[in-house]
This record gives C-alpha cells, sequence and structure tokens, in this order.
C-alpha cells in the first residue's frame, strides 16, 4: 500500500470505535429491537463486529454455523472472541452441513460457488430465525472493500439488517482490530469466506488488500484515472481495471431490487421516504 | 450590555414534530438564558425526504404553540410561503411576535439534496435584522456561513451577532474529524472579519446513515472559541454575548474599511 493512501486511511480508531458503538446501540433502541445477533466466523470482520456490539450492548447473541470447508483455525478463533466479549454463556453453534446438503440435493448440484451461496443463505436464514425469536436485530459483518467488490452473497452475507463496519476498508477494519485487541493472529489472517476449503478473497481476486483497497480509495474516493493509480500501486492496469470492473458489474448487488415505473410516484425513484417514519 | 444565549444542541426525532416540539418548550421553559436557539430543522428533523410533505404544516403549527412563550426563541422549521413552495426556515419569535428567515444557499452536493425540495430565500427581501436586549442579530441557516455574503450582508446592515442553526452531519473521518475544524476556521474568519459573535448550533445524532457531530460553538469577535458543546451528544450551554468584544475588536481592526466597490466587480463577474 503506498504510503499516501495509508495515512489517509488512517483514522483515529478510538473516535471511530466511539461512534461505531454509539450508533449501534441507537440503531437497536430506534428499530425498538432488544439486541442484536451475528454470525461469527473467526474472521477480522465478524471479530471486530461482534466486539463492537458487545460493547453496544450487553443483549448480543453470537451464531457459529461451521460447515465441512469450516477451518479448525477459524474454529479456535471464533471462541477466542467468544472468550475476548464475554459471550460464553451468549452463544450457540448451528453445523449447517446437513441443511446445506438438503439443498444441494434439492437443486442436484455440486457446484463449489453454488453450494458456496446456499451456504451463506443458510446462515442469513438461521440469523433471522435466531433474531425473531429474541427480538435481536441482524448485525452485518461486510466491509467497504467486500461491499463495492460485490464480494458478498445476495441475500447470504449481503442479506443483514444494519453493517456497522460497511464504511471501512478490510485494511481499516483491520487497523480497527488491532485497537479494539483482537488477536494478532485473526487480524493478519488472509481474509475468506470459507464457502469451499482453500478459498481465499486474496486468491480469487489476485491481490492482495491493501492493493485492493488502494485501488478502491484512489478510483472511488480520489477520482483518479487507472494509468494513474496503476503507477501508484505498482498494480497491473489489467489488475486495476479488474478491480474497477468487478465495482461495476456488482452495482445491482448493493442496491434494492429494481422496480418498473407506471405511475407518478414508484417507490425509490420518486416515492422516497426515510426509514424513522411514524 | 449582554445577552445570555442558550445553545440548545438536540436530537429531533425525525418527522416527529409532536415529540419535538414538546422537547422544544421543556428546554424553553427551564432555560435561565434571554434567547434559546435550537438547530436547523430543529422541528421536524433534517433527513426527510418526502417526509417533507408531511411535516410541514404540523412544524407551522408549532411555530404558534412556541410563539406563546413568553422569551427569545430560534426554532427550525419548514415554511410554506405560497401554496406548494417550502423554504428551510427559521423562526424568530421575540415577545410572542414571529418572524422567518430563509435558508439561501440550498446545498446539492454530496449527500445533500435541498433544493429538491426547498426554495431559497431572496437576498434582496428576506436579509432580516432582529434586536433583543440592546443586542442586534442576523440568522442564517448552515450552509449560508459556508459563503462570505450573507454574514457580511448582515452585519452591515448592522448585526452584532450572527445566529447559525445548522445540520452538520460528519464526513471525511480521519485522525481528526475534519467538518469541525472547517466549521472553527469559517466561524473564525466570519467572527475576526466582521467584527461580529458567531454561535454555531448543531444537530446532534444519527438521521438514517447521516450521523449530526454536535459540537455546537460561540466565537467571539476576536475569534475565540469562547464555550463549546458536546461532540456526539447532546447537549445545552449558555454563553453570554457582550457588545464591549464588538466594541474592542471594530476600534482596532479593518472592519470600517469595507470598500463596496468589489461588489461592483462581484457584481460584473
Amino acid at each position: 500500500m503506498p504510503e499516501y493512501v495509508r495515512q489517509k486511511l488512517t483514522l483515529d480508531f478510538g473516535q471511530v470505535s466511539y461512534y461505531l458503538v454509539k450508533r449501534i446501540r441507537e440503531y437497536i433502541e430506534e428499530s425498538k429491537k432488544d439486541g442484536g445477533i451475528i454470525g461469527l466466523s473467526g474472521g477480522i470482520d465478524s471479530s471486530v463486529t461482534s466486539i463492537l456490539l458487545s460493547k453496544a450492548t450487553s443483549n448480543f447473541h453470537i451464531l457459529l454455523m461451521p460447515s465441512s470447508s469450516t477451518t479448525k483455525k477459524d474454529m479456535e478463533d471464533a471462541m477466542k472472541i467468544i472468550k475476548l466479549t464475554k459471550a460464553e454463556d451468549k452463544y450457540t453453534l448451528v453445523n449447517i452441513d446437513e441443511i446445506v446438503n438438503k439443498f444441494s440435493s434439492a437443486v442436484n448440484t455440486s457446484n463449489n460457488v453454488i453450494i458456496g451461496n446456499i451456504k451463506a443463505r443458510v446462515r442469513m436464514i438461521l440469523l433471522y430465525a435466531f433474531a425473531q425469536k429474541m427480538n435481536y436485530l441482524v448485525v452485518g459483518t461486510g466491509d467497504k472493500s467486500e461491499i463495492m467488490l460485490g464480494y458478498f452473497t445476495k441475500y447470504g452475507d449481503g442479506g443483514v439488517d444494519v453493517l456497522p463496519i460497511g464504511d471501512l476498508y478490510k485494511t481499516q477494519v483491520r487497523m480497527l482490530g488491532s485497537y479494539l485487541g483482537v488477536p494478532e493472529e485473526i487480524v493478519e489472517k488472509p481474509p475468506s469466506p470459507a464457502l469451499w476449503e482453500g478459498q481465499t478473497a486474496e486468491g480469487e481476486i489476485g491481490l492482495d488488500y491493501e492493493t485492493i483497497d488502494s485501488i478502491l480509495y484512489l478510483k472511488f474516493e480520489e477520482m483518479r484515472e487507472p494509468e494513474e493509480i496503476a503507477e501508484l500501486t505498482k498494480a497491473s492496469l489489467d489488475k486495476v481495471m479488474k478491480i474497477i470492473n468487478m465495482v461495476k458489474t456488482s452495482q445491482h448487488k448493493r442496491l434494492p431490487p429494481e422496480i418498473f415505473r407506471l405511475s407518478g410516484r414508484a417507490i425509490n425513484s420518486d416515492w422516497r421516504y426515510p426509514r424513522q417514519w411514524g | 450590555m449582554g445577552l445570555k444565549v442558550e445553545l440548545a444542541q438536540i436530537r429531533p426525532k425525525l418527522g416527529d414534530v409532536k415529540r419535538n416540539l414538546e422537547k422544544h418548550q421543556e428546554i424553553i421553559q427551564t432555560s435561565t438564558a434571554d434567547c434559546i436557539i435550537f438547530p436547523e430543522l430543529s422541528l421536524t428533523g433534517y433527513v426527510l425526504r418526502d417526509l417533507v410533505y408531511e411535516v410541514f404544516k404540523e412544524s407551522e403549527r408549532a411555530i404558534d404553540k412556541l410563539s406563546e412563550e413568553n422569551k427569545c426563541i430560534i426554532a427550525g422549521l419548514i415554511k410554506e410561503v405560497r401554496p406548494g413552495i417550502l423554504r428551510n426556515s427559521s423562526a424568530i419569535i421575540i415577545n410572542h411576535q414571529v418572524n422567518f428567515t430563509y435558508k439561501f444557499y440550498l446545498p446539492t452536493y454530496g449527500l445533500f439534496e435541498e433544493r429538491r425540495y426547498f426554495q431559497p430565500g431572496d437576498p434582496k427581501k428576506d436579509l432580516k435584522i432582529f434586536e433583543y436586549n440592546g443586542i442586534k442579530f442576523g440568522v442564517i441557516i448552515c450552509e449560508d456561513a459556508w459563503h462570505y455574503e450573507p454574514i457580511e450582508a448582515l452585519t452591515l446592515m448592522g448585526a452584532d451577532a450572527i445566529f447559525i442553526p445548522s445540520a452538520s452531519p460528519m464526513r471525511r473521518m480521519t485522525t481528526k474529524l475534519g467538518i469541525q475544524d472547517n466549521w472553527e476556521a469559517l466561524l473564525k474568519a466570519h467572527s475576526i472579519i466582521n467584527g461580529i459573535w458567531t454561535v454555531f448550533v448543531n444537530n446532534v445524532g444519527s438521521q438514517e446513515e447521516e450521523f449530526f457531530w454536535g459540537g455546537s460553538m460561540v466565537v467571539s469577535p476576536f475569534g475565540e472559541v469562547v464555550s463549546r458543546a458536546k461532540l456526539f451528544e447532546e447537549d445545552l450551554i449558555i454563553s453570554e454575548i457582550r457588545l464591549d468584544e464588538v466594541r474592542k475588536n471594530r476600534f482596532f481592526s479593518s472592519f470600517r474599511e469595507h470598500n463596496r466597490d468589489f461588489h461592483g466587480v462581484l457584481m460584473s463577474l
């Protein structure tokens, strides 16, 4: 990561965590919910978000939803976070293999990507079912890098009520993690959705997250030209264009479904009300 | 001679005029200040989107209620100036008399979309000066302070203090709160150049994706921040505005050297 970008992405993480914790607390109150539930994988995003949630409210619950592709290390790391957040009596473990297998059989597929997305959506269903049972909100763990790249499953890990760290790049989430006391091995672990064995985000995209974040920041916040970004980040122009195209082609995943207009006031188009209504 | 102002840094509930009115009344009734200043759109909340059309009438009725109070009150509302023409407005209530000022500059950049809903005020008709306890003041709304002219005009019309009800959302947070630095710099510059008190009263708390950072402040004619409200929390602070500070600034400042010819040049650009 160029030093210039690192400086731009380095925040006052004390103030950032104060702000995020306050907003999670307020969001739960305003939604008239009793607390928040989160899916913890043992990765940096869900670890950081779990800590923030635990600081916002004592009414939180953690779901561990491993499958056959979940590594032992991830489970160990998740348990470290449970200890750190003093959630020993606030978590539930559900192995999702059986449910996923039933879905996969129904679809009659052995395709890794299809099954991977089924896993993400099964987790979403479980999170919402627990949330409803407890009158909690589903707290999402997506970060800005993943959301920008479209590197999430629509209605899977993207299916949540609120995204507290959705405006922080992965690199910033790692910095926040260090500030919050997340164990160093979790901070430094290569990010992975673990939807199939050996899957890592950086492996799939072909760039490390520091470079990805630099490209995203320079393109979409400083609006620089791809050639200049390639020069600054030492990434090839092809890779820079690949990242930019990932953002462009995934725009549909970040927006609510399109509604084809007929009336004078179509929802979203020119019928636009805030969530806090009434 | 002084004026005690209370900066009512509140967190209005979006679209809930009834609840916001009650909060205004509670603060006014317990205040020991001469003048209580609430933030921009304090009776309605800011991120209204199409709720604008549903709450404007109620916000006007709320001002009627506030005018029953025997104080100097500045509160934010949406005023319908002609059928269907709405303005982002401040009500200035002095001893039951109600007056209005309107926002001149409606931001449309970044997250803002005010021009979609509101008509701007007209500088030729809508610049007004008020007086209470011997202090003359003008009221402009938020974005107006990001331009030279409204404050300059009101000062030349005689204002000793400018009250700035605002809805400034947090953005570009880095190792410091950049927007807070920006506001402080703006207020200091306006105060020093014009020899006036500037009183910035911000909203606080979340409304949809946005979060208003609070940090209301009073800046003396010498450019000193003499009082500050908390960041990120509701707060009430009382501060005294004294004419002597205005006088002292202007004895030894460039304020008297105003050259109107520059405005002629500006008109021709």
